[in-house]
């Protein structure tokens, strides 16, 4: 099949992981912890990029921002793909938010974040800063307790 | 269909008890039996004062048709994030400030977090959905030397 050739390691263990959320979510634990298996598997083949900065991090965003957005929005509605217009609204917000947070980074640095928390919500990958979650997220409207706390290591 | 109790919200009324004609509610881990559940039943659903109890489908409905173009597109996107989550695990392990590696790592997890919605509007949002399959079967018939084939063998399986 050619989906697959075309799919990275990357891609695939997000595949993976994903699936093993959906198991998990209709109580199916054994095949979820199949599906984790399978995505740790492609994480392990996955190389990480030595010497990248926030700025490439932040240029993929801005990429995104300025076409893919755009563009695939628009094909989605001219489909009337409902749900991929979903995840493309809340793509795009949240890119958005990464943007800005980034330049504050840029211009800041760590004081930005050193009397703080920071917390991604773990349905549409929102980032917060600030002592207590939100009571919902303010993309995706679930509750504040899915917000992941990302814990700073202790120095 | 079968009854799964939300643990979270059980606040022990152990109504649930009383009205299962099986005892399926009635274990030691807080969970429903499910195989002592009888299919759509589903009178401690209606019995819980609490809503903590569900229905589980054990089969779903075929999902929304997608055009290849669409499809292609929610790849590629996750592609593009799968690709930030890299440069951002990169970061996160060499950083030398443990602030930057926590921003690096917050950054990580988001862009997994877009990769997986796209994945899943990419036509992989239910595990037993033909995309899967098809998908799993592929994998299984690829070269790749050290490929788990017994953990997607049984995927294949249970599925
Ligand atoms: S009736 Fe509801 S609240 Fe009471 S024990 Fe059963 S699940 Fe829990
Ligand atoms: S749905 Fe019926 S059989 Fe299943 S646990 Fe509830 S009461 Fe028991």
């Amino acid at each position: 099949m050619d989906d697959m050739q075309e799919l990275s390691v990357e891609s695939l263990s997000a595949l993976c992981s994903n699936l093993a959320k959906a198991c998990s979510k209709q109580l199916r634990t054994e095949e979820a912890a199949l599906f984790d298996q399978l995505s740790s598997y492609y994480k392990s083949k996955s190389e990480l990029p030595e010497g990248k900065q926030f700025k490439d991090y932040s240029d993929l965003v801005l990429k995104e921002l300025n076409s893919d957005y755009p563009k695939i929005s628009q094909q989605a509605a001219s489909d009337g793909d409902r749900g991929s217009l979903r995840a493309l609204t809340w793509g795009e917000k949240v890119s958005k938010i990464l943007r800005s947070l980034l330049d504050r980074y840029e211009k800041q640095k760590d004081s930005m974040l050193e009397n703080t928390n920071v917390y991604v919500c773990e349905i549409c990958g929102f980032i917060y800063i600030g002592n207590l979650p939100p009571e919902i997220c303010p993309i995706c409207k679930v509750p504040g307790f899915k917000m992941l706390k990302i814990q700073k290591e202790s120095v | 269909m079968h009854a799964a109790r939300n643990i979270r919200l059980c606040t022990k009324d152990c109504v649930c008890l009383f009205v299962c004609p099986t005892g399926a509610t009635d274990t030691e881990n807080g969970q429903i039996d499910f195989e002592k559940c009888l299919d759509g039943c589903r009178l401690c659903v209606d019995a819980c004062p609490s809503h903590a109890i569900y229905l589980v489908n054990d089969n779903y409905a075929p999902p929304q048709v997608k055009s290849q173009k669409i499809k292609a597109m929610m790849l590629e996107m996750a592609e593009n994030k799968t690709e930030q989550e890299k440069i951002a695990s990169g970061i996160a392990r060499d950083a030398k400030s443990p602030i930057a590696r926590q921003l690096a790592k917050a950054l990580a997890v988001s862009s997994r977090i877009s990769a997986e919605d796209f994945l899943r509007e990419a036509g992989y949002m239910l595990p037993q959905g033909d995309e899967v399959k098809k998908l799993l079967r592929a994998l299984l018939n690829s070269q790749q030397q050290d490929l788990p084939k017994e953990t997607i063998q049984r995927l294949l399986d249970l599925l």
